[in-house]
């Protein structure tokens, strides 16, 4: 280990006897002791791994089809900049549900399952990769009954909104699956595509940041702290950097 | 099965920003310290280094370094009409997890005070009426002033 990694005196003092309880279960719990120095260890960072393009990894063909004509009525495209579908929202919920997220972890997932208040929160056993898997199908369904012969994603933009707002109030019943809840989880997804850093596969091209003027993951702002009301003028980075930070063979 | 731990002078429960200062002061004064933490050793330069800290859907919407509600939650009603059900996300409070506790994600500001902020009392029945505060709120003036203060 490097000298300078070393703690020093006052830390060591600190931690002259410190330990770490990961209590699993009520009757084992293991135990690390930290003591005398840090336990510092090089390589041991978790940088996110960016989203590679390809094929759908947690979607059905029909399933992505439907939510990217969805994200693109949730932020329809305009002459401010690409909507939803284009600025990759699809392509970050399809990789999000089929990683951590989608599988709920960290949730609390265990029994009782009972509705409760809407202060409550979602109180269903499902995962948010098993609402998408249900939500769809029973929305795909209500579509095919209503609208004989369309899918979701062939409707006229009116309907789609039609349908998209009807979920949202609750004026349209899906089967076994509140509609209200999944717009909700959907409208919350496709917003965290639309803006989360371009690393997870949503903000292509940093969009969303470049149509609200974040000017993203920069690292230090201290030259612009006295600068009062002038526009910040450097464009915005992702924790990737940027395209033309790289180096062109 | 119990495990029987050596004796030490003091025991501190959480190792957050409080008694972090504790187990400095204490061990400082020569007394043996352990403290006990739930969850992870923390480490800036593995866990929110400056290349990618700023990454507001791991940190502020995914919770990457707050207690999960799988480790330990609590349930909650609004008042007792209600069935009291778990917590299976935390929404409007955020416990800490690891060592350093709920220190390693606070981002509170805190601002100077103002002079009003140091005669408070005295400010709200100047501006609002002797009889604006009602009888059982106990707020007080700070026995200093701001230009004591005021280096």
């Amino acid at each position: 280990m490097d000298t300078c990694l070393q703690p020093s005196i006052s830390r060591r003092s600190l931690l002259a006897s410190t330990a770490a309880l990961f209590a699993t279960n009520t009757t084992t719990a293991r135990a690390r002791t930290v003591t005398q120095m840090l336990p510092w260890e090089p390589g041991t960072a978790t940088p996110p791994v960016p989203v590679r393009p390809g094929p759908w990894m947690f979607f059905m063909a029909d399933e992505a089809a439907l939510v990217e004509a969805a994200v693109d009525r949730l932020i329809p495209p305009d002459d401010r900049g690409p909507g939803g579908k284009d600025a990759g929202c699809a392509v970050f919920i399809d990789r999000q549900l089929a990683g951590p997220y989608g599988r709920g972890d960290g949730l609390y997932m265990k029994p009782p399952f009972m509705r409760g208040a809407a202060t409550q929160g979602y109180q269903m056993p499902d995962s948010p990769a098993a609402r998408y898997r249900t939500g769809l199908r029973a929305l795909a369904d209500y579509v095919k009954a209503k609208f004989p012969g369309s899918s979701f994603p062939e409707l006229p933009a009116d309907d789609q909104d039609k349908v998209l707002a009807g979920l949202e109030s609750g004026s349209i019943a899906l089967k076994n699956v509140s509609g209200a809840q999944f717009f909700a989880l959907l409208l919350q997804n496709t917003q965290e595509g639309f803006f989360s850093d371009p690393v997870y596969g949503g903000n292509r091209d940093m969009v969303g940041w470049k149509l609200v003027g974040f000017p993203g993951t920069r690292y230090d702002y201290r030259d612009w702290v006295e600068r009062h009301n002038e526009p910040y003028p450097l464009p915005p980075v992702s924790i990737m950097g940027r395209s033309d930070w790289t180096v062109r063979e | 099965m119990a495990r029987k731990l050596p004796p030490k002078d003091v025991v501190i429960i959480g190792l957050g920003w409080t008694g972090s200062i504790l187990a400095y002061e204490l061990t400082k004064a020569g007394l043996d310290v352990v403290a006990i933490e739930r969850g992870p050793w923390r480490d800036t330069a593995s866990e929110f280094p400056p290349a990618y800290a700023q990454d507001e859907l791991r940190y502020a919407i995914r919770l990457d370094l707050f207690l999960r509600p799988e480790q330990d939650t609590l349930t909650f009603r609004n008042n007792k009409g209600q069935t009291a059900l778990p917590m299976r996300n935390f929404v409007s409070f955020l416990p800490g997890n690891g060592v350093g506790g709920a220190g390693v994600h606070w981002n509170g500001q805190t601002w100077r005070f103002l002079p009003t902020d140091f005669r408070l009392r005295s400010h709200l029945e100047e501006r609002y009426g002797k009889n604006f505060l009602p009888n059982d709120m106990i707020i007080q003036d700070w026995p200093l002033s701001y230009d004591e203060l005021e280096p």
